[in-house]
């Protein structure tokens, strides 16, 4: 992979650094929990479109910008993490230590 | 006998006397008026966003005009209710007073309660959500810029000095020069109409929000007119109107947004 990136892979990756960035304002104890959302929601969405299938990622894109300025809200300290999303983080660490 | 036959005929509710009338009463009545069969092809936008990777594509609809009402809102609750309720579609009032339902039908933004359905069956009427716009699903369009640009106006009262006591009084010339401004009930669809604002959405403020500006800059009763004309004195805000007039083409409620933006520019070139 070239590190030369497009437009829009940079739009997609400062999406991700700013929902990064929003796991860290709140509570300690809440920031696994918001963590695991924003990766969850990120990597499921991102794998769900070809790479090359331009206004499928951008409608993701904007559907993510609204999302994540709901809960950059200072009233929003806690989120809900399904079942899906524990299942999913198992397989990634499961992944990751048997190579 | 006679009285046997009498009480049977009592029992089954008709009278010797009026046999015949009653009889070719019920045959009128058991004939049913029924209209032609008029059989009319809708095409519809469609686009669901939980298949994201899949292009949006126009659906074809056909339905019997005599057995709908008269307005193409009717036609889309009909289709909903009777043959795919997957399609989804904004509405509420029904009677062109809440502006929800405002789409691009054959061509034209208008609402869709307020547009009569063109009852010739061999032409299709063709139905897209407003031009333009971030599709959030089928006809629903994203308005959150619209409304971030009204609410950048501050569309309410502003005045520091409130009266003594009671209400803010206004002479009915004052009152006069709101109508036409007042009734706007921000459907969207002069500004989706409109090349300007389709070229430049982010910075140009649009025709509905402009004629909303308007608004209160005429109203007497508001002391802040100075820092709302400041705020459109720019390239972008205000001065990217062409005077194109599709805004008054188009406005279902027959206001005319292109009328209040000339009287915005004359006050600003007055100052």
């Amino acid at each position: 992979m070239s590190l030369r990136r497009s437009g829009l892979q940079k739009d997609v990756l400062s999406l991700y650094r700013r929902a990064l960035r929003m796991v860290r304002t709140k509570p300690t104890i809440t920031q696994p929990k918001f963590l695991l959302f924003v990766r969850y929601s990120f990597r499921t969405q991102a794998s769900s479109v070809a790479p090359r299938d331009v206004a499928a990622i951008e409608h993701l894109l904007r559907r993510g910008q609204r999302q994540l300025e709901m809960y950059e809200d200072k009233a929003v300290k806690d989120c809900q993490v399904s079942q899906a999303m524990r299942v999913w983080e198992e397989e990634q660490q499961a992944a990751r230590t048997t190579p | 006998m006679q009285s046997i036959i009498a009480k049977s005929l009592a029992r089954q509710g008709v009278r010797p006397a009026a046999r015949s009338f009653t009889t070719s009463a019920a045959r009128w009545q058991a004939v049913p008026t029924e209209k032609p069969v008029l059989n009319k092809e809708f095409k519809i936008y469609r686009w669901n966003p939980d298949e994201p990777a899949k292009k949006p594509t126009l659906q074809s609809y056909t339905i019997d005009l005599n057995q709908t009402g008269p307005m193409i809102l009717d036609a889309l609750i009909k289709i909903k209710n009777e043959i795919d309720p997957t399609l989804t579609f904004r509405r509420s009032c029904r009677e062109g007073i809440c502006g929800s339902c405002a789409m691009n039908i054959d061509g034209q933004n208008t609402l869709a309660c307020l547009c009569r359905i063109d009852r010739n069956p061999g032409k299709d009427s063709k139905v897209y959500p407003l031009p333009h716009m971030y599709i959030v699903k089928d006809l629903v369009p994203d308005l959150t810029l619209f409304y971030k640009q009204y609410k950048s106006i501050k569309p309410y009262l502003q005045n520091d000095n409130p009266p003594e006591q009671g209400e803010y009084l206004q002479s009915q010339d004052d009152r006069k020069k709101l109508d036409g401004l007042y009734e706007c009930i921000l459907c969207a669809c002069c500004s989706t109409s409109c090349p300007s604002y389709w070229w430049n959405q982010d910075e140009y403020l649009g025709p509905a929000t402009l004629m909303q500006a308007y608004r209160w800059i005429a109203d007497s009763r508001d002391s802040y007119g100075e820092q709302r004309r400041e705020q459109l004195q720019n390239e972008m805000s205000m001065y990217r109107c062409h005077t194109i007039f599709n805004c008054s083409r188009t406005c279902p409620k027959g206001l005319n947004p292109a009328a209040a933006i000339a009287k915005i520019k004359l006050e600003l070139a007055a100052e």
